[in-house]
């Protein structure tokens, strides 16, 4: 008896030490690059996606908890065999083609590596970000606010330094930034770098129920557009 | 034996004690080792601001002594860099905009400005006297800049606070901290920095450039019963059940191209897929146009949609417009329509049209560019033959078409011969202004395939 005390004893210490110096890997940021493909054992904020669009149409009964596992693969065979796809359980191009999810494009060697893409996705994630539940032209002006600043003397002059400048965005403090952005942002996101901007040059917006800053309401309002106000 | 059984509960019990003592030591660990990573960051941007602002200083005081060119250009480079690097740095620390937007515009405008002068001395002209003045408030101003920093930063090493805010403790010592030395310090500086007058000078930063007013719309004001008129009679008013303004602020009249901005709701969409219309208070032009209208059978061909595009300008009343470059997204293509004049492309004058290739449906117009600029032009007759700019071109470049054009420079336009050719097998399109023979411009031209873009 005194054995199997002992034996306890050191196999839940063993046990506990490995808890408590367990690293929490599948809590840090996910779904930081381009859509991948996703198959089983796949985790992330794309799976997340995934998962929740085929438990609202119906194919998935689990949680929506970012882990591709049977469930998953189950619901994305159902999904492939009713839309005609071929039945792999893989989420690659096409199906999430059929998801509706937004797909990076594809490469071109031809440009040597000099194209907008990396710009145009980041801005597509700020405004999955900021402003996901905006109407389209909302969005559009969240990323006609970013480019303009890409423009103006008093901020960083490219995409990324202005939507990482510190304090600049919630949506980035919070993470958010780092969800999947779907077709609607990457639209939006188009639509401003190839020139559209609802906001008339404005460089700031704020939603006038949550601002806390002060200084904002300092600006010169120009227009609302959705639940934003936007100025200079 | 019951004696034994009374143990287990507290030795698990103790057992459980120690693993989370140990869980939260290691946590705490390594919270520590991200703010110390984070707090050096911080300290580091710090440290290479001041840096990069003394040698701005130190400089700018060199350039006012040098009667070189060649030594000028170089203290202007180091400046235009120095500069660039303190504004990038100066961006990443956890101020909030609100406190540095002053500061910031100082650097880009103080790298802007030199950037300005190498071109101008390059150019083989002289530092005029009024240049030599604004360089001298430059050199005062980052003088000033920098004895702030040397403040700050002796405050911060009696003080010893950390830069950034992640735990409670921290957070308190940093407010305090900032209340007192780091926040008054640059709101000072911000304050001092909003002093200076605007740099008068031509670089994509200047005051004159961002602040540009629209010069192609007409001088009246227009209601905005009119306004609505205009929008529905440009969409087609048979097509449209219901119209309805955005809320607008009070200095909306100070934007760039003042407009009134609309939700359309088309007869054929649901309420929710809107078409956005902003229509200008002066004159009462259509600026922009966009219909997010999902598109899902992509049939039509480039040449039709080209086609359609062009009718579709024709009769908003665009006549001699001409399709440059065209970019296809999203179920939809975009073109490029510059105008032209005596058979010579107007770039400046640019509208983008973006026909829906299901139906030909024209979902996308922008005209912003096209009022920013157009104007009547007075183009004088180039001084260079096409044979005498050609031979400004690298030899191996390989040629394939020559035409004129207007394209803008700064503040204003010029009359370039546009070389569009191949070096490398890459694709570029180089600009020789046609008056005086400088290679104004080149562009790279990236082709994929979805379209052209230009670098």
């Amino acid at each position: 008896m005194k054995k199997f005390i002992i034996i306890t004893t050191v196999l839940s210490m063993v046990l506990l030490s490995v808890f408590s110096f367990y690293e929490p890997h599948a809590s840090k940021q996910s779904g930081f690059y381009a859509p991948r493909i996703l198959y089983w054992g796949s985790q992330g904020q794309d799976v997340r996606t995934v998962q929740d669009k085929l438990l609202r149409w119906g194919y998935y009964d689990g949680k929506v908890d970012g882990v591709y596992g049977a469930r998953t693969y189950r619901a994305v065979r159902k999904f492939q065999a009713k839309n005609g796809l071929t039945v792999d359980g893989v989420v690659g191009t096409s199906t999430a083609k059929a998801l509706g999810m937004a797909t990076a494009a594809t490469t071109t060697a031809s440009t040597g590596g000099v194209d907008r893409k990396t710009d145009e996705y980041l801005l597509a994630r700020a405004i999955h970000g900021e402003a996901r539940g905006e109407p389209y032209v909302g969005k559009v002006a969240v990323a006609a606010v970013i480019l303009n600043r890409t423009r103006s003397s008093s901020f960083p002059n490219t995409v990324a330094s202005v939507i990482y400048q510190p304090l600049a965005f919630t949506a980035v403090a919070d993470g958010q930034i780092n969800l999947t952005p779907n077709k609607d942002s990457i639209n939006a996101a188009r639509d401003a770098l190839n020139g559209w901007d609802p906001t008339y040059g404005c460089l700031y917006y704020w939603n006038p129920v949550t601002a806390t800053s002060k200084w904002i309401w300092s600006r010169k309002v120009m227009l609302k557009i959705g639940k934003h106000w936007f100025g200079v | 034996m019951d004696k034994r059984r009374h143990i287990i509960a507290p030795a698990l019990l103790s057992l459980l004690l120690i693993a989370s003592l140990v869980w939260g030591y290691n946590q705490n660990q390594s919270r520590i080792n991200y703010e110390t990573a984070l707090e050096n960051t911080y300290q580091r941007l710090f440290f290479d601001i001041k840096k990069h602002v003394e040698n701005v200083q130190v400089n700018l005081s060199k350039a006012l002594v040098a009667s070189s060119k060649e030594q000028n250009v170089v203290l202007f480079s180091q400046i235009m860099n120095e500069a660039f690097f303190a504004k990038e740095k100066l961006s990443q620390m956890p101020i909030t905009h609100a406190e540095t937007a002053k500061t910031e515009k100082f650097l880009t405008q103080t790298a802007d400005y030199a950037s300005y002068l190498i071109k101008k001395h390059m150019q083989g002209e002289d530092i005029t006297q009024d240049q030599r003045e604004t360089l001298n408030s430059l050199q005062s101003n980052s003088q000033a800049f920098n004895q702030e920093l040397s403040k700050l930063h002796d405050s911060l090493m009696d003080s010893n606070f950390a830069l950034g805010a992640m735990s409670n403790q921290q957070k308190k010592n940093v407010e305090e901290g900032n209340n007192q030395v780091f926040q008054t310090s640059l709101v000072t500086m911000d304050k001092q920095m909003g002093k200076i007058p605007e740099l008068i000078y031509d670089g994509p930063f200047s005051d004159q450039i961002v602040n540009k007013k629209a010069v192609g719309l007409p001088k009246n004001d227009v209601s905005l019963n009119d306004a609505q008129k205009a929008a529905q009679d440009f969409f087609g008013r048979d097509r449209v059940k219901g119209i309805e303004a955005f809320e607008e602020g009070e200095h909306i009249n100070e934007a760039r191209l003042p407009a009134y901005t609309f939700h359309l709701y088309p007869n054929s969409q649901s309420k929710d897929l809107a078409v956005y219309m902003g229509v200008s208070r002066k004159g009462g032009k259509v600026v922009w146009m966009e219909n997010p209208r999902p598109v899902s059978n992509a049939k039509l061909s480039i040449k039709n949609a080209e086609e359609k595009a062009l009718k579709y300008l024709k009769e908003k009343g665009f006549e001699n417009m001409e399709a440059n470059y065209s970019l296809k997204y999203n179920g939809s293509i975009l073109f490029n329509f510059a105008n032209t004049q005596d058979d010579i492309t107007i770039y400046p004058d640019l509208i983008k049209v973006k026909v829906a290739l299901d139906t030909g449906e024209i979902v996308g117009f922008n005209a912003s560019a096209y009022y920013m600029n157009n104007q009547e032009r007075n183009i004088t007759s180039p001084h260079l033959t096409e044979e005498e700019a050609r031979a400004k071109i690298k030899t191996d470049f390989n040629i394939d078409s020559a035409r004129l054009a207007i394209i803008p420079s700064g503040a204003n336009e010029v009359l370039c011969y546009e070389f569009k050719g191949k070096y490398n097998k890459s694709d570029f399109i180089v600009y020789i202004n046609a008056l005086d023979g400088r290679e104004e411009q080149i562009l790279q031209i990236i082709k994929d395939e979805n379209g052209t873009l230009t670098f």
